[in-house]
């Protein structure tokens, strides 16, 4: 199984059965793709790492089980599956039951990057006091855009303006190399 | 394969920022589910957003403080009157480093700026409109954090108190940092 094959290629192979290799590739690319939705939607790393697990065992049990009706969309089975789940875990307010089956999945280790609090602290310095200021707003306090707005008597098309150039400048500076004194 | 129709940057930080509607949400993660290439840009994103939701600000609430306490955060505390000078270390063993400028009369105050300053070059070195404070803890909580560290040690630290129909009062303290 070539690691290029498309998605629904690897379901039929896992459908017709003993294919591990095709399991592991399916489950690396869409892990990082329902860890993002747990971040966003549960706002928890445990849960969202609870989210991959639950999600890639509903996905292989069916795709063995030959129940992936449209292989050709096998994303929109994921994404489904990872919104009833998250429903459920939020429903629930708690992690999922522990499932001796998530146990032997391999979610691929793929860490989210890590942004270090002095790096962040560097490159925040860099912007204005009224970017800082926009984005601990936004994602410290978690005020809307509006709110944001009110409270710094500028336009809430303005405070998405500042806030997506401000995260556009600390990506690029975080991805800079650090200066080193010479 | 490279997306065909990628989503704008400004999405990505609106959605990671809360601010779509549930429709456009939904679109959103519609797209990033069948896409690799705007997962990984949305990750970029996300990766910011959430070091960003984890950070400390530099000046906080006492209840805030009390939640770091809660979480296991190694807090040490110390309280400054207007006008001290003296120096405070940052143990080797501490997360987190609160300064307590108190002895302030908060009653009717509407806004607190604090603007700090190198004793030694009287270089600026943060300026902070419209600070957080509880007018009944006669306080403004400063959270030094270790990353700090790169700042100048020697700080003086003013507050600009503004309240209703009076002059803003100033309070200044200078606390001289060892990091361990």
């Amino acid at each position: 199984m070539s690691m290029a094959a498309p998605d629904a290629e690897l379901v039929r192979a896992i459908a017709a059965g003993d294919a591990p290799a095709a399991e592991a590739e399916l489950c690396r690319r869409f892990a990082p793709r329902i860890r993002l939705y747990g971040l966003r939607h549960l706002r928890d790393e445990d849960r969202a790492a609870d989210l991959v697990q639950a999600v890639l065992l509903a996905l292989l049990q069916a795709a063995r089980a030959g129940r992936i009706d449209d292989p050709e969309r096998v994303d929109r089975f994921m994404l489904g599956t990872s919104r009833n789940v998250a429903l459920r875990m939020r429903e629930t307010d708690g992690r999922s039951a522990g499932d001796a089956a998530l146990a032997a999945i391999a979610a691929p280790d793929q860490p989210l990057e890590r942004i270090d609090a002095e790096a962040l602290f560097r490159c925040m310095r860099a912007l204005e006091d009224r970017a800082r200021r926009v984005l601990m707003l936004s994602f410290n306090e978690e005020r809307s855009a509006d709110e944001i707005a009110a409270a710094l008597e500028i336009s809430a098309v303005n405070v998405r303006v500042l806030r997506h150039r401000s995260i556009g400048a600390l990506r690029r500076c975080l991805d800079a190399p650090k200066e080193v004194d010479a | 394969m490279m997306c065909a129709n990628p989503i704008a940057w400004a999405t990505l930080v609106d959605y990671w920022a809360g601010d779509l509607d549930d429709a456009e949400t939904e679109a959103v993660d519609d797209h990033l589910f069948g896409c690799g290439d705007c997962t990984a840009s949305s990750a970029r994103v996300a990766a910011i957003a959430l070091a960003l939701r984890s950070s400390v600000p530099a000046v906080v609430l006492r209840s805030a403080i009390e939640q770091m306490r809660a979480r296991g955060s190694r807090v040490r505390e110390n309280g400054f009157a207007p006008g001290d000078r003296r120096e405070v270390e940052f143990a080797a063993d501490a997360d987190l480093l609160i300064h307590r400028l108190g002895g302030l009369d908060l009653e009717g105050v509407e806004r607190i700026d604090l603007q700090v300053t190198s004793e030694s070059t009287g270089a600026l070195v943060s300026d902070i409109e419209s600070v957080p404070f509880d007018p009944a803890e006669g306080a403004v909580y400063v959270a030094c954090q270790r990353h700090y560290a790169a700042l100048p040690h020697d700080t003086v630290l003013s507050l600009s108190i503004h309240a209703a129909d009076a002059p803003p009062r100033t309070a200044t303290y200078t606390i001289l940092h060892r990091f361990l």
